[in-house]
């Protein structure tokens, strides 16, 4: 219980410095909504509306994002050495990454709906089915942060971090990014077992990745 | 085997950091009281703070400890985005205890005025001044502080030393890491010399 | 908090066998090297070029043996904090890499004569080529980590899950790939229906390519326990 309450008290502090300095959303959604646009230009519309491409391309987008919001959230951690502050608390170590998860997953719904819109308006793609579509891409936004965040923690205070952190997350990152991609897409077609199955996996990924998240990264924290 | 007493002890603790060795075969023992540790700079005062407080893994050797810790390094450890009153209720409430002691300490130490205002528009000496009121806010046990003048102005030292002063009167542990500061000698009931990662009890 | 052992060395055993082990892993080499090439009879459909396949087996075999090595070397440095396991776990990464890339290498040369193409999206291939980069990932977080046991602690975090991940990331190609129907051929990539001496073939050639990284990890070890003797003594 205390464990979920700490969990929970760090993540509202997360979210309250994000809400004040936005730095994250607006560094992650600036990027998606550069790329939907970019996009459509460089591939071509006919192309660029293709429901595969679609999702693939806002998957990997919406994956670099997180990096974005992660990076720039540890990188407030550091200034003044909060994270220290955190740290050093009682139970600090382990609260960390469970309340970054839930913090970060927020602020990536946030991301991927203004992304959606971005490029559902932009595309103009026909959606066959949404309520999967929505169902998907909740459960894909809750299966990307635990690995970002526990290659982040990883990476903390290296050189090179940014350059780091996409060698390290990405490949970890491929079942997660194939699922939401095909799920989305059969969402977009609608393909409504398909879209249900990748749905289920992307959700036992967040679940398995949260659970080893929590037991290892406590470990990673010096 | 002791009382049960707070305070914080490192056994033949051993701190490597970046391939070097910052602490070598260190035994501490800090009971209530104000403990000063000194040394030059680059003798491992910070690390074996950090040490005591668990933040860096030691090579060697172990660490106990009983109560909380409250360790205040030579920044300030507040979140930007927060104000210094939301900082320090993160604390508290995250130790499980109340809150009612904050708004009292954070004018006590002057920053009454701006508490609600965000930290990074704070000046380095008020920052100073928030963290340090944590030592009043959160009632902790184990005091750590790591250069704790360090932004202050003379206003904020001769608070900074009552602080202390009314810490150790209370059967806290105050361990204070610092290279000056001849003003806190009469209140000190234990030294520790630091040289080049060694440490004798003065 | 568990002590960081560092040993006093490697065992004074290990130098007298490494030669010997040396040997035997050069002279089986020659043994499944001559059964490859000359004794193994021809395969009917692939001709000659199916040879590869006993270079390109054994290469996968020790690809991910090297993996499973740096998992279970990472769980022992998290567990027991003894730097022995560090050496084992950079040691397995470095030598996993080279027979990863390899292995990639090995796939291509046999892809191009039977499928007319230097890279296809098998999934057992895709699965070797992002195990590739996580490994690569692995020695650039152990190159930019300055302190020993920070270093050691974060690679051993990433060594654990980019394991598990690799499964993961298997059958997640899989699954992708089995709605999209691949080409049949594609999919028939592995190996022929091999008769006994191309069995045996195939066997005598684990048996070399395991000693190879058996003499590979002694020698990789032993200096690596030799820099962290010297790290810790000065």
């Amino acid at each position: 219980m205390i464990a979920l309450y700490r969990i929970a008290l760090v993540a509202a502090r997360e979210l309250r410095a994000e809400r004040r300095q936005p730095d994250g959303v607006v560094a992650a959604v600036t990027f998606i909504a550069v790329l939907v646009l970019l996009e459509s230009l460089v591939v071509g519309p006919q192309i660029a509306r293709d429901a595969d491409v679609a999702s693939a391309l806002f998957w990997l987008a919406l994956a670099f994002a997180t990096i974005l919001a992660t990076m720039r959230s540890f990188d407030r951690e550091l200034e003044d050495d909060a994270l220290e502050g955190l740290v050093a608390l009682p139970g600090g170590r382990d609260a960390l990454f469970g309340g970054k998860v839930l913090a970060l997953a927020m602020v990536l719904v946030l991301v991927a709906t203004v992304g959606g819109i971005l490029s559902l308006v932009l595309l103009d793609l026909p959606v066959a089915l949404p309520v999967h579509l929505i169902v998907v891409v909740l459960l894909g936004v809750l299966a990307l942060p635990p690995i970002v965040i526990v290659d982040v923690v990883l990476a903390l205070r290296l050189r090179a971090r940014a350059a780091l952190v996409p060698i390290l997350a990405l490949p970890v990152l491929v079942p997660q990014l194939v699922a939401a991609t095909r799920g989305t897409s059969a969402a977009l077609s609608g393909d409504a077992v398909g879209a249900l199955s990748w749905a289920g996996l992307l959700f036992a990924f967040s679940v398995v990745y949260t659970v080893i998240g929590l037991t290892i990264v406590p470990a990673a924290i010096e | 085997m002791r009382t049960v007493q707070s305070g914080a002890s490192l056994h033949d603790a051993t701190v490597v950091l970046d391939d070097r060795v910052i602490l070598r075969a260190v035994n501490v023992v800090v009971g209530p009281g104000l403990t000063l540790v000194r040394g030059p700079n680059g003798s491992g005062k910070t690390t074996l703070l950090r040490a005591l407080a668990g933040l860096v893994p030691l090579a060697r050797g172990d660490r106990r400890l009983a109560g909380d810790v409250l360790y205040i390094g030579h920044r300030p450890m507040l979140l930007r985005g927060l104000s210094a009153r939301e900082n320090l209720e993160f604390f508290a409430r995250f130790r499980g205890g109340d809150t009612r002691a904050i708004d009292g300490a954070l004018r006590a130490w002057g920053v009454g005025e701006d508490m609600d205002r965000p930290v990074e528009r704070l000046s380095a000496g008020e920052r100073r001044r928030a963290s340090l009121a944590r030592v009043e806010a959160e009632r902790v046990q184990v005091l750590l502080l790591d250069e704790p003048f360090a932004d202050l102005d003379e206003a904020g030292a001769v608070r900074l030393r009552q602080t202390i002063a009314r810490a150790r009167d209370d059967g806290r542990s105050v361990v204070v890491a610092t290279h000056a500061h001849p003003e806190l000698d009469d209140l000190a009931k234990a030294w520790i010399a630091l040289d080049d990662g060694d440490a004798t009890a003065a | 908090m568990t002590d960081t052992t560092i040993s006093r060395g490697t065992p004074y055993w290990m130098p007298r066998i490494r030669p010997w082990l040396g040997i035997a892993a050069a002279a089986s080499f020659v043994v499944a090297s001559v059964m490859a090439l000359f004794w193994a009879p021809t395969d009917a459909v692939q001709g000659n070029v199916y040879r590869i396949l006993y270079v390109h087996v054994p290469l996968a075999w020790l690809a991910y043996l090297a993996f499973v090595v740096v998992f279970l070397a990472s769980i022992g440095w998290l567990w027991t904090r003894n730097a022995v396991f560090d050496a084992i776990a950079v040691a397995s990464a470095e030598i996993g890499v080279l027979f990863t890339g390899l292995f990639l290498v090995a796939g291509s040369i046999w892809a191009k004569p039977t499928w007319g193409v230097w890279w296809t999206w098998e999934p057992r291939l895709v699965t070797t080529a992002v195990m590739f980069v996580m490994y690569v990932g692995y020695l650039l977080l152990r190159g930019l980590s300055t302190d020993f046991s920070r270093r050691a602690t974060r690679a051993a975090v990433f060594g654990i899950i980019a394991v598990i991940d690799v499964p993961i990331v298997h059958l997640s190609v899989l699954w992708a790939n089995s709605l999209h129907q691949l080409p049949t051929v594609l999919r028939a990539a592995g190996s022929p229906a091999l008769d006994s001496s191309m069995l045996l073939t195939l066997m005598v050639s684990l048996f070399a390519y395991t000693l190879i990284y058996a003499y590979f990890m002694s020698a990789r070890v032993s200096l690596e326990v030799a820099r962290q003797v010297r790290l810790w003594t000065t």
